[in-house]
């Protein structure tokens, strides 16, 4: 036998069972996750609602807006909603992770300063859409105004925004939903109360709604 | 000596194992993260990728090079070792020591948030060129 047989049989046997281990792992469920968490939480509104009001299926997402996980799934919410329009709708609490994102609490009045003139959605979706540019910034504010007044906001409305108690006051009110929930990642979903695990993909979304559309 | 390149080996192994799982489970919805809880956070963010390609699969490359370049050396003929295969594991156990001092730093300064996969294949490095002897000692003259 030439002698670099024997370490090449070696290396095939461990790149085989080195990729048979690991997705052998990658489908093991979470089980602490299952154990610890509830399966259903009873959420009692006053997220921001976008669809329609009637719709069968309420998707609640407990969001960060710093968080890039969240702002990886945002384009495949956004394109679920317009999948069902008539059966679903979002509910959007914000649980900003303020220990580990430092600009979240920020980002999330941004929001509510924004919703205060009508047009939350759009700033959800700017803040999202431009994570990136603002996400590390040591001064994320004059981003946010930037950003509103390219939407066209009233910048002084949206500064008092910024600082408004009353604003800051709804958030932690999500904040406490949230923990009353368990809630502790983000993006957390929940289908009609049903805690939910949906893959970073449209593929697995479609499903997840798919099995909870009235029959 | 061969004992070294053994542990190397197994090392490897571990994060052939370490670096693939992060590969498959990456796009399969949130990582189990128990220890430092910021998996999600550190692989999504911008500098979990290089060119589009996540960097797990650049480390599973460099663990199956590492893995193969031990092997070498565990069956290689005592009579006749390789300086040039002893030199590639330690400037490749060297270079990812850098380039996984570079990803803890990101880690901790710009992110601040860990990944405990990512901190695992940092010591597997770090183990590696420790243990990986430099093709530069020499024996002295008896």
């Amino acid at each position: 036998m030439p002698k670099a047989v024997k370490p090449l049989i070696v290396i095939v046997l461990a790149v085989a069972v080195a990729a048979g281990a690991a997705v052998y792992l990658s489908r093991q469920p979470d089980q602490t996750e299952i154990t610890a968490a509830p399966t259903h939480a009873d959420i009692k509104g006053g997220g921001h609602i976008r669809g329609l009001e009637k719709a069968a299926l309420t998707l609640v997402e407990f969001g960060d807006y710093q968080c890039p996980s969240c702002g990886a799934y945002h384009p495949l919410v956004k394109e679920i909603l317009n999948r069902y329009p008539q059966q679903l709708r979002l509910e959007f609490h914000h649980f900003p992770l303020i220990t580990i994102h430092p600009n979240s609490m920020l980002a999330s009045k941004a929001a509510e300063a924004a919703g205060e003139q009508g047009r939350y959605w759009e700033m959800h979706d700017a803040l999202f859409d431009h994570q990136r540019e603002w996400s590390d910034s040591p001064n994320a504010e004059p981003i946010f105004v930037a950003l509103a007044s390219q939407m066209g906001l009233d910048s002084n409305k949206f500064m008092q925004g910024l600082r408004s108690p009353q604003l800051q006051d709804r958030i932690l009110r999500d904040v406490e939903q949230g923990q009353n929930a368990k809630v502790d990642a983000v993006p957390t979903f929940f289908i009609n109360g049903e805690r939910v695990h949906i893959k970073l993909s449209m593929e697995d979304f479609v499903q997840v709604i798919e099995a909870h559309l009235p029959k | 000596m061969k004992a070294r390149f053994a542990v190397i080996a197994i090392l490897a192994f571990i994060g052939m194992v370490d670096a693939l799982y992060l590969s498959i489970k990456r796009n399969a919805g949130p990582i189990p993260c128990h220890v430092t809880h910021g998996c999600t956070d550190v692989l999504t963010s911008r500098y979990s990728e290089i060119a589009g390609i996540p960097i797990s699969w650049f480390g599973a490359g460099f663990y199956i090079v590492m893995f193969s370049l031990a092997a070498f050396k565990v069956f290689e003929d005592p009579k006749y070792p390789s300086q040039r295969l002893t030199g590639l594991v330690f400037y490749l156990a060297g270079a990812a020591l850098v380039v996984s001092s570079l990803l803890v730093g990101i880690q901790a300064f710009i992110l601040k948030a860990f990944c405990e996969y990512c901190l695992l294949s940092a010591a597997l490095v770090f183990s590696m060129f420790l243990l990986a002897p430099s093709p530069a000692r020499r024996k002295l003259p008896e």
